[in-house]
């Protein structure tokens, strides 16, 4: 169980430093769909997970009374606060490129290094508090401390 | 976490192999990859000891011709400009940083709220000071990418330009130059006696932000009525020769100024632009365009408040089913993508496949050896002049081959323009009045209009 972890781990990896997929990435990300307003969206994901936002917001380690004002639309998250709610939703990597675009940040991209080791997390579907312990051991910005533009 | 440590090996390994300057890595945390081309990357950094973010722009040297010497957006200092901080560079990449500018780029301002018409005016005319600030440089700089995109709106309301680039050489075609770089650097008027047509290139381009700003669209649509006075300004700037546009960004500021209304005055207009509004959209499109009249064209997901004549795309859609027998014109209020262009290329008007599905992957470009100008995957939507431009070259490609009746060069899509040219002179325009994001409907009236035209 844990070699096929480790195979698809390694698979990933290859994948996403691969050029064709880096060119994938980039196509996707300049794709000119619309997209639902993100608290549409992660409003309705709770709804089809019949998950309260609290307990999202609780995983994702967002202040809440901060949290229901992104759930409701009033305030719009940074990329970091996007990448904990993620982690919140015990998202994969694909999802939380989808909630990405629809947040309208940044992808998680091959040639960051700290966009890697959360690829590596969400992959692994480790907790939010797990991740930032990798984080910190190889001393790269923890989530929450990056990317203060909203 | 063993697993995690496995994985980072392959991660360090993989980060040796794309070679950044190691000074600017020890220096840098990469925290986003902001935009990506061939040969040159966009990074926000966070510097390690203070946290403090900039942007950083890697130039793959082997693309990029960057010497030292000439550098001269290093000094330039504008309230409305990022300022210079710092350069690393190695045998492989140039780094360029550039301080962060916090606030909201205009794209996304239009989508997250409507903006009053005095607030894109002050905008512009902020636009208009930082342009002539750098045209009026000693070796005057052209931006040459004005767009919503690269205009940050801080909270005080200051509007500040983004995306500088120092890349003046590249070392491929040079032809594509004006496509691939966002800002050239060109050599005095009274040496070389061109860079005030380059001038020029921006003063169009601010035209074009204004007009999208206004109205969402970046091309003129009969259905959108404009303050008149604002209209004259961007038929202005936006005028095909750059003879006929304003000679510099002084002049463009000046017409803009003498359009700042007082209140009243423009609470008369809004209400009179208001009914106008409504009349010319119950004239020109019927009832249907009601259910329409709610949306805002900035709020994201809504349709369109201009839309095609429905009786003409019916007529249309019939005759494509009769003329080819095929139900792909069945649904005319869906969405087209490029696949359907596609499959209407191969299926019905027998073009090889090979040179429907070809684009130039490096850049969207038009081109003999390929049909389409752009579209990468098969389920991108598509508009109406890249539609024009298919619907001309199903028919005669000579005519969007031969760009000489273009006086500019403002390096958009030069085949696209003469198509649209030639298609609003021979009525293939008619009734198509939606420009983006088309129908089914839309391209089965583009290409009847298109065969009628060319008398198939």
């Amino acid at each position: 169980m844990n070699d096929n972890n480790q195979i698809s781990t390694e698979e990933l990896l290859r994948m996403l430093f691969l050029e064709s997929s880096l060119d994938h990435l980039m196509k996707r990300e300049g794709d000119s769909l619309t997209f639902p307003a993100f608290s549409e969206y992660i409003s309705a994901l709770c709804e089809r997970r019949g998950e309260p936002p609290e307990r999202v917001i609780k995983r994702a380690d967002i202040e809440k009374s901060y949290g229901h004002q992104i759930f409701s639309g009033k305030r719009n998250p940074s990329r970091d606060t996007v990448l904990k709610l993620a982690f919140g939703f015990g998202m994969d990597y694909e999802q939380t490129q989808e909630l990405l675009k629809v947040a309208r940040k940044s992808l998680l991209h091959p040639k960051v290094k700290r966009d890697m080791v959360l690829v590596f997390c969400l992959h692994h579907h480790q907790t939010l508090v797990d991740t930032q312990i990798a984080l910190q051991e190889y001393r790269l910005p923890l989530l929450g401390e990056g990317s203060k533009n909203e | 976490m063993s697993k995690l440590e496995n994985s980072m090996e392959m991660i360090e390994a993989a980060f040796s192999r794309f070679g950044y300057p190691e000074d600017f890595l020890n220096e840098y945390d990469q925290m986003e990859c902001l935009s990506g081309h061939r040969g040159r990357e966009t990074f926000l950094v966070q510097r390690k000891k203070d946290g403090r973010q900039a942007v950083a722009k890697c130039y793959d040297r082997s693309l990029y011709d960057l010497s030292r010497e000439e550098d001269p957006l290093k000094d330039l200092e504008h309230p409305g400009l990022p300022r210079y901080l710092e350069r690393y560079e190695n045998e492989r990449f140039v780094v360029i940083l550039r301080e962060y500018v916090e606030g909201t780029p205009l794209s996304d301002l239009v989508r997250e709220r409507e903006m009053e018409q005095a607030e894109i005016l002050d905008i512009c005319r902020q636009l208009c000071d930082i342009l002539d600030y750098l045209h009026s440089r000693p070796t005057p700089v052209i931006h040459r990418d004005v767009k919503p995109e690269n205009v940050i709106l801080q909270e005080d309301g200051k509007a500040v330009l983004i995306d500088f680039d120092i890349a003046r050489t590249y070392k491929q075609e040079s032809d594509s130059d004006t496509l691939v770089l966002g800002t050239k650097v060109y050599a005095p008027p009274e040496q070389y006696g061109f860079a005030q047509t380059d001038a020029r290139t921006d003063v169009y381009s601010l035209g074009v932000l204004l007009r999208f700003l206004l109205t969402g669209s970046t091309r003129k649509n009969r259905n959108i009525h404009l303050d008149p006075a604002l209209e004259k300004i961007i038929a202005k700037a936006t005028a095909f020769s750059p003879a006929d546009r304003y000679p510099d960004m002084k002049a463009m500021k000046r017409a803009l100024q003498g359009t700042a209304p007082n209140a009243r005055k423009l609470r008369r207009a809004g209400i009179i632009l208001g009914i106008a509004l409504l009349c010319a959209a119950f004239f020109f499109a019927g009832v249907k365009t009601y259910q329409y009249m709610n949306y805002s064209p900035f709020t994201e997901g809504s349709v369109p408040a201009y839309q095609s004549d429905p009786e003409m795309i019916a007529e249309a859609a019939a005759y494509m089913k009769e003329e080819y027998g095929t139900d792909l014109f069945d649904d005319t209020e869906e969405l087209a993508t490029v696949g359907l262009i596609r499959t209407v290329l191969i299926d019905l008007y027998g073009f090889d496949r090979d040179y429907v599905y070809g684009i130039n992957t490096d850049m969207p470009q038009e081109s003999p050896d390929y049909f389409l100008p752009w579209g990468y995957d098969d389920g991108q939507l598509f508009d109406r002049d890249p539609m024009v431009y298919v619907a001309v070259k199903v028919h005669d490609p000579s005519i969007v081959e031969d760009w000489s009746s273009l006086k500019d060069d403002n390096g958009e899509y030069p085949g696209e323009r003469v198509a649209m040219a030639y298609a609003e002179k021979h009525g293939i325009l008619e009734g198509a009045n939606r420009p983006d994001d088309i129908t089914v409907g839309d391209v089965a009236l583009i290409l009847y209009n298109a065969e009628k035209s060319f008398g198939k």
